[in-house]
């Protein structure tokens, strides 16, 4: 039986368990025991969904100091003995996992997207060059395999409890990292766009009315995203931005609002069911992997379809 | 790294730096080498600190092939005091682990306040160089950085602003340490003057090989890393042929019958 350690995701804790999925792409569903080394969120975020919670003590360490938790995690394994380590790819899981990986001298994939065996070997996809590659990772040596999983890309649906042991964790950190929070400007949206089933995004074709885009999203019970652009212009929040370097979303419909489509922001879209995509050019690369291309003007298509909607709202929910 | 005495010094800096393939030449060769625009901000970021202080020392570093000398040339027009490229053969395929031992060991040796480094970089993206640095230097480290208070940067601290999900942080954190910055902070690289345009640098950059450093032939390349690329292919994305409609009004109703067949609306 093969030992799988997942560290939890502290922004969104309910999405820990969908690293059991990679676990499960691993070792098939019945062949691991799951470790869940919980941080700040209490055991019943995943009881009943894997085999032993091990509860990290408050005021052990902080929460986001990812040198005390990369020594926990080593000293966990030290214990356990784990097979494999998943730690979400957070900007938290991005700063802990070389460190562990470091300490136990094995080699890191990060990033990841999808696990396939082949021959009893791993072979670890991700994202690379701007998202416009896919590299299969090989591990070398001993071991345990470490990885960061991209948020999104693994999605776990249980066939049935299972009984879960719970442990504290209080063994004292020796190190702790000089890190201070002086303050902190809290994002504006209460959700994350990951969450929404429509998400109404706008890219450089929307910049005169990414304002409008609220609105329509509101109407459409949605949420407003963005692309690289509005956001390295400083329209829009990074929060919502969607790509290889913002988040990968997975919306029954994404209505792209004068969005070119670079690879960078297809990578983001891969689990997208559907895509509307308004744009001047038909031949622009997001109309490829659209259902529905609307040929013209974002700004103008804002103002047409909320003229619609407003003088013929449509109730689905 | 150098002990430190209680007589104020100037800063010294460290730049670690890579050249990556233009993103537009990412798919269609030949590959143009551009600075990995996070590596670009955090060398503009120490750049503009020294044009406030001339003390301050600013280094380079770079482990890349000597094709990318002519680049590290160009960034000693630009007022850094060092450029160091670290290559041989033995060093071709390594991983990233590798490229985190090599980088280390040589920062180590030389006096430093603070690595400055990119959060990412446009070919790879892991993010994972600049934290095993960190690591292996037993220094706090830093991703998303997008300001740093010049004011408030000194060799026993630095003060900042670090972005993440959850939104913008201002952080303290002791020096020395490893800050890796974003595109997002915005800062940009000085031009050159036209006489630094003309100077000969070619005698000022330092080419060191992992044997320099050190390492055997075991502990680089494929033979020292810890992980292997065992192919890379372009990504696909499952080509549609949508329907095309326009903007008047049989275009905005066929949108709306769209949505409403994916059950979407209040």
């Amino acid at each position: 039986m093969k030992k799988t350690c997942i560290l939890q995701d502290t922004e969104t804790p309910e999405k820990t368990t969908d690293l059991l999925a990679a676990a499960v792409r691993m070792y098939g569903r019945d062949g691991f025991e799951s470790h869940v080394v919980l941080v700040n969120a209490p055991p019943a975020t995943v009881t009943g969904r894997c085999h032993h919670v091990i509860q990290m003590t408050e005021s052990l360490a902080a929460e986001d100091d990812p040198r005390a938790l990369a020594e926990i995690l080593e000293i966990l394994h030290q214990t356990y003995g784990f097979d494999s380590i998943l730690i979400p790819a957070t900007t938290l899981g991005k700063m802990i996992a070389p460190r562990l990986a470091w300490r136990l001298k094995t080699g890191l994939a990060t990033g990841v997207t999808d696990i396939t065996v082949r021959d009893g070997q791993l072979e670890i996809t991700r994202p690379a060059g701007l998202g416009t590659m896919l590299e299969t990772i090989l591990q070398e040596g001993q071991g345990p395999v470490i990885m960061t999983i991209r948020i999104n890309a693994f999605e776990y649906t249980q066939k049935q409890a299972v009984p879960t042991r719970i442990s504290p964790y209080s063994r004292p950190v020796t190190v702790r990292s000089t890190l201070t929070r002086l303050g902190v400007e809290q994002n504006i949206e209460p959700r994350d766009i990951r969450d929404f089933e429509v998400l109404v995004a706008g890219g450089g074709g929307a910049i005169r009315c990414f304002p409008a885009l609220e609105p329509l999203a509101d109407a459409l019970n949605g949420a407003v995203a963005a692309s690289r652009k509005l956001v390295d212009l400083g329209i829009a929040k990074r929060n919502i931005q969607v790509g290889q370097s913002g988040k990968t979303v997975t919306p029954k419909v994404y209505l792209a609002l004068g969005i070119h489509g670079s690879m960078q922001h297809l990578a983001g879209l891969r689990g997208a069911a559907s895509i509307l995509a308004v744009n001047t050019s038909s031949h622009a690369p997001i109309c490829r992997v659209s259902d529905l291309v609307v040929q013209g003007d974002a700004c103008e298509f804002i103002e047409k379809l909320m003229g619609k909607l407003m003088h013929h709202p449509h109730k689905n929910t | 790294m150098d002990e430190r005495s209680d007589t104020p010094m100037p800063m010294n800096l460290i730049c670690t730096v890579k050249f990556v393939p233009e993103p537009d030449s990412l798919t269609a060769g030949p590959h143009q080498l551009i600075l990995n625009p996070d590596d670009a901000c955090a060398l503009a970021f120490a750049l503009a600190l020294k044009s406030r202080d001339p003390g301050i020392g600013v280094e380079v570093v770079s482990l890349g092939p000597l094709s990318v000398r002519p680049h590290m040339e160009d960034l000693l027009r630009l007022a850094v005091d060092r450029g160091t490229l670290i290559w041989d053969p033995g060093l071709k395929n390594s991983d990233a682990y590798v490229t985190s031992r090599v980088l280390s060991r040589y920062i180590a040796e030389r006096p430093c306040d603070c690595v400055l480094t990119g959060s990412h970089s446009l070919d790879g993206g892991s993010a994972q160089v600049p934290v095993q640095i960190a690591e292996s230097l037993g220094l706090d480290q830093m991703l998303g950085v997008i300001r740093i208070d010049p004011d408030r940067f000194d060799p026993t601290r630095a003060v900042f602003q670090a972005v993440d999900e959850t939104g913008v942080t201002t952080w303290e954190m002791a020096l020395p340490g490893v800050l890796s910055l974003t595109r997002e902070s915005g800062y940009k690289l000085p031009y050159p003057t036209l006489t630094d345009l003309r100077r000969e640098v070619s005698e000022e950059l330092n080419i060191l090989t992992s044997r320099d450093l050190g390492f055997s032939a075991d502990e680089v390349g494929p033979a020292g890393s810890l992980t292997r690329v065992s192919a890379s292919s372009p990504v696909t994305y499952g080509e549609k042929d949508p329907e095309i409609v326009g903007l008047d009004d049989n275009g905005i109703t066929q949108v709306v019958d769209f949505l409403k067949k994916k059950g979407v609306g209040r």
